[in-house]
């Protein structure tokens, strides 16, 4: 294992991609409908700071169109829809662990660090972002799936889909910083696509549950 | 030419707002009449592409003979899922109606114009994109009965499918950090620039890239062990859209592997891509094979079926050789056929009965004399019975994997997919033609005399179409498809270094 | 070393004394901020000292059942208290006489030994809420292990040594090293250490007798007379030992005396002391803002410091510590 010392750029960097990725944990064990809705777009907020980051130290002035739209769909609009669909904004989620918040912090260690690992076999090299925050990042991806396995309510796992691909959106400032702005924007679009179909499924599963719960969704069997 | 891209892809999208607006029952008739131009125009397109290899209009479309293949089975179902929809749907009176079948509508062709827009789409980004709209739509769609299992199935379907796209996506990034090895950081996702470089990619980063692509879109093509969502979403959701579901949305997926597959044997070469298909082909396979025979649940058991010949596809591919690349296409339109017309009268059952159950179905054929019949034809051919296209395309597949000597693989796939058939055809005589319906528990759907008649003879010319075209392809392959199929199988080849 | 420098044997005499003399006013001084900030007048700063003069003043009382090791307990832990500043920058940017003899690690332990005196000396009683502080500072001492281990395989990472010298040497040479995500983690999980360790809220309420929520105060329930003032003596030295530690090795190793000097040596006294307190405020502040665990929540406070400790370790592995 090599131990050179990261720039202060790099460092800057992984400090806010393990940002995004500690707020991921935070959202295992968020109590409440708001603060799991607070806790993502707090997280899209720490994306948008890394986008501009990325634009002002490469010089991708892309990006920074890039960030605004990230901020304004998902720091403000796609928090705002899920929280208007849902009105009931102080449900008790808390119930809807599967395991308790220590095993399931364990568990998405464990997950995490599977993440690192493979990442590390890859020898990938970037020139936007250091090579770490792609470890991140797919650990990202990896503990949003626990979160959507181990947490029984809708919102928890919605959010978990829509938090998931912040992780791929990090990944992309690291090693697509060039993408093209039109996928980009393809992507964000069909994000809030996705917001609005997540939405409307779970506003009908409320109505018909009157609960946010996932326990009885399971009849279809075989 | 190529102008008649952007005419298959403004169409259905034009339709599916006008149907969101217009009456519903001039929405039946410019729905059916847009599937049957679309058909059409894929059907002219065939020509083109076998002569010019590719057709493009501007960066964003293009087609070549491996798109053309998924393109026309879509616009098959497209059309006779048109067809069948104006039969099968019964409108309540009223506001309430009104508003189903507008919803309907539009989402049966907002559906389609996404599924015909994958295959269209000039990149790998673009067919994310396009592939995550049919998500969104058709979980819609399977959520628009507004029952229960109509919820839990939806929610399932779009959260799996969502979480497998997310993977997807990551294969895309991934897949252009590779290209960006060579064609610096800013390029576009284009396949020809792709295919164009792959061969010098980094390894290691396409096979990640190949396997998440597997991982992802496999989830939404129902490959085991992420197929979950897909006996669920086909029962529950309305029969035109299961059709839909089984016989294109799946198909696309399997397109979509196929774009990841072309460039990572380009990189890493065929072994691995073949290998890692043939583990979830193989598993899919046995899965289904298994679930087959013990199903209670008449659109279920077609579900499972789905995953089956999902399965074939993949072990298929894995082959290599180039007759079984030739099966492959070939089973992906016959396939889309003869799933198509067996949800049809699956529909027709269901419409007829009341019920879903295969125990409380029986006596299929004296009630329904016309779907009846083609509904076991229609099952007969999904288990690969001649003159049907499934037979052809099996005999193919299994032919390439001997000729490859794949010889285990090939006589696993031989023994599951007969497992496979008793599952299916147990099931579907035993409905069909036991008359006896005294044996049924008194209450139940059958247990008083049916009529004897059709539901709607829409419903017939559906299935009637669908037949046709499964002995079309069974019996004698038109010429300028099977080039076109030569040709694809040529493009998912290894090229010579 | 110039004209005016104390030898090295008489700083390293002073960093103890700092800690024995300074410990009590740090207390002092976030008691009476807490107060404060709670809108009471709170303690007088001094008053620490009052309390311990005081119970040094009282007799002490002694359980009939006891033996040696009640009134032994106090005694071992306090003198471990007075070993551990020699180990870790409290005054000084080098290793002074005997600052060798132990490292991290060494540290740790005697640490844990001071713990673990207390907790035996508590639990010998056989009164049952010192029995179960006892216990309940051993679990959670337990359970904090792995974090703290985790602390000083990323402190060896980073230095190649496991001397907190050398960390707080690393600390002091650039920017970037204050900013690589390794040490932001691990600073941050000492941090949450240093709460668990000095029992404040969210862990424990260090104030008051609330005897079903203690862990560490409850463990000297049954102590009286100089054995108790021993007993909070020595809870003070250590606060401020974990504090110099976070301070002086992980956050803010500046002030330090980089020679022998007299005046530098003088200085660095109250600029310890000092930044002790603002930490101190700090404690106060998250003491207000949050209210206490229950007890088996305190799990989940344990596992976030273990995540962010075994974060920066991978971190370190993807290449970007």
């Amino acid at each position: 294992m090599t131990l050179n010392v990261p720039s202060t750029d790099a460092g800057v960097a992984d400090v806010m991609a393990i940002l995004v990725l500690l707020t991921e944990f935070a959202m295992l064990r968020a109590p409440l409908l708001r603060s799991q809705v607070r806790l993502y777009a707090f997280q899209s907020l720490v994306v948008t700071g890394l986008a501009i980051f990325v634009a002002t130290s490469r010089h991708i002035d892309e990006l920074y169109v890039l960030a605004l739209l990230t901020f304004v769909l998902k720091v403000v609009i796609v928090p705002g829809l899920v929280m208007r669909l849902l009105p009931d904004a102080d449900v008790d989620l808390a119930e809807s662990s599967i395991l308790g918040v220590a095993s399931m912090v364990l568990v998405a260690i464990a997950v995490a660090a599977f993440a690192f690992f493979a990442v590390g076999s890859l020898h990938v090299h970037s020139v936007a972002l250091p090579t770490s925050a792609l470890a991140i990042a797919a650990a990202v991806v990896l503990v949003a799936f626990v979160l959507i396995i181990l947490r029984a309510d809708v919102v928890s796992q919605a959010i978990g889909f829509f938090s998931l691909e912040n992780g791929v959106s990090v990944a992309s400032l690291v090693v697509a910083a060039g993408l093209p702005l039109v996928v980009e924007v393809a992507f964000l679009f069909d994000l809030l696509v996705a917001v609005v179909v997540f939405g409307v499924i779970m506003r009908v599963h409320h109505g018909r549950a009157n609960s946010l719960s996932t326990e009885d969704l399971d009849r279809l069997k075989g | 030419m190529p102008a008649l891209l952007v005419v298959i892809i403004v169409l259905p999208l034009a339709v599916a707002v006008i149907t969101f607006f217009s009456p519903v029952r001039l929405a039946k008739v410019i729905t059916v009449i847009s599937g049957v131009v679309t058909f059409g125009l894929a059907l002219t397109l065939i020509p083109e592409v076998v002569t010019h290899a590719q057709l493009r209009e501007g960066s964003l479309l293009r087609i070549d003979s491996l798109s053309m293949v998924f393109l026309v089975a879509t616009s098959f179902l497209y059309a006779t899922t048109a067809i069948f929809a104006a039969g099968y749907l019964h409108l309540g009176q009223g506001k309430a109606g009104t508003r189903y079948g507008r919803r309907f509508y539009a989402g049966l062709n907002l559906f389609c114009w996404s599924m015909a827009a994958a295959p269209l789409v000039n990149g790998l980004a673009l067919l994310w994109v396009a592939i995550e709209i049919t998500t969104v739509v058709s979980a819609l769609l399977v959520a628009i009965d507004d029952t229960d299992g109509a919820t839990e199935a939806s929610w399932k379907y779009v959260l799996i499918a969502s979480l497998g796209l997310g993977i997807a996506l990551f294969a895309t990034i991934i897949m252009y950090y590779a290209g960006t090895t060579v064609f610096g950081s800013a390029y576009n996702l284009s396949y020809g620039k792709l295919l164009s470089g792959a061969s010098h990619f980094s390894p290691d980063v396409v096979r990640l890239a190949f396997v998440l692509a597997v991982l992802g879109y496999g989830t939404k093509m129902g490959l085991f062990p992420v197929h979950t969502w897909l006996p669920d979403a086909h029962s529950e959701a309305p029969t035109p859209i299961s059709a839909l579901l089984s016989g294109s949305l799946l198909a696309i997926s399997f397109y979509a592997i196929l774009r990841y597959f072309q460039i990572a044997v380009r990189t890493i070469g065929p072994t691995f891509p073949r290998n890692t298909l043939l583990i979830f082909g193989i598993a899919s396979l046995l899965l289904a094979a298994l679930y087959l025979l013990s199903q209670r649940d008449l659109k279920r058991l077609l579900a499972y079926s789905s995953v089956e010949h999902m399965g074939i596809l993949a072990i298929g591919m894995s082959f290599g050789a180039p007759v079984a690349v030739v099966g492959v296409l070939l089973h992906v339109l016959a396939h889309a056929a003869a799933k198509g017309t067996a949800f049809f009268g699956a529909g027709s059952v269901v419409r007829k009965f009341g019920t879903k159950d295969l125990g409380r179905i029986r006596g299929g054929i004296g009630a329904l004399p016309w779907s009846g019949p083609m509904l076991v034809a229609a099952v007969l051919a999904l288990s690969a019975m001649p003159p049907f296209g499934i037979f052809r395309s099996e005999f193919l597949i299994v032919s390439g994997g001997l000729s490859d000597s794949r010889d285990t693989v090939a006589a696993a796939l031989v023994v599951l997919v007969t497992v496979a058939f008793f599952g299916l055809s147990w099931s579907t005589t035993q409905i069909m033609l036991s008359p006896d319906v005294s044996a049924l528990p008194a209450g139940s759907a059958g247990s008083h005399p049916l009529s004897k008649g059709e539901v709607s003879p829409w419903i017939v010319v559906s299935m009637v179409i669908g037949l046709v075209a499964l002995a079309i392809l069974g019996v004698h392959l038109p010429s300028q498809l099977s080039q076109l199929l030569d040709h694809a199988a040529r493009e998912l080849g290894v090229p010579k270094r | 070393m110039g004209p005016s420098g104390i030898p090295p044997e008489g700083v390293q005499a002073l960093q103890v004394l700092t800690i024995v003399a300074g410990a009590p006013l740090v207390s002092g001084v976030i008691a009476h901020v807490e107060g404060r900030l709670q809108g009471r007048r709170g303690p007088r700063i001094l008053q620490p000292y009052y309390d311990l003069a005081k119970l040094f003043c009282k007799e002490t009382v002694v359980p009939e059942q006891s033996s040696w090791v009640f009134m032994i307990g106090p005694v071992v832990a306090f003198g471990c208290y007075l070993i551990v500043p020699m180990l870790i920058p409290v005054l000084t940017t080098y290793g002074l006489p005997l600052g060798y003899m132990g490292d991290i690690l060494g540290g740790g332990f005697i640490l844990a030994l001071a713990g673990f005196s207390v907790s035996l000396a508590g639990t010998e009683t056989g009164a049952p809420y010192a029995q179960m502080g006892g216990s309940r500072a051993m679990t959670f001492g337990a359970l904090i292990e792995p974090t703290i281990l985790f602390v000083v395989f990323v402190v060896a990472l980073i230095t190649s040594t496991d001397l907190p010298y050398a960390l707080s040497a690393t600390v002091r040479s650039s920017a970037s090293e204050i900013v690589r995500p390794g040490h932001v983690l691990v600073a941050i999980a000492f941090f949450l250490v240093v709460l668990v360790d000095t029992g404040r809220i969210p862990v424990e309420t260090h104030s008051g007798t609330l005897e079903f929520g203690m862990i560490d105060e409850a463990r000297t329930l049954e102590h009286s007379g100089s054995p108790l003032a021993l007993l909070k003596w020595g809870a003070a030295m250590k606060q401020l030992i974990l504090y110099t530690i976070l301070i002086n090795v992980f956050v803010a190793p500046w002030g330090l005396a980089a020679s022998g000097s007299l005046g530098h040596v003088v200085l660095a006294i109250p600029a310890l002391l000092g930044k002790a307190m603002l930490l101190g405020l700090v404690f106060a502040v998250i003491d207000n803002l949050f209210s206490k665990l229950r007890l088996f929540k305190i799990t989940e406070f344990i596992a976030a410091a273990f995540l962010l400790a075994v974060l920066a370790v991978l971190v370190f592995y993807a290449g970007g510590g």
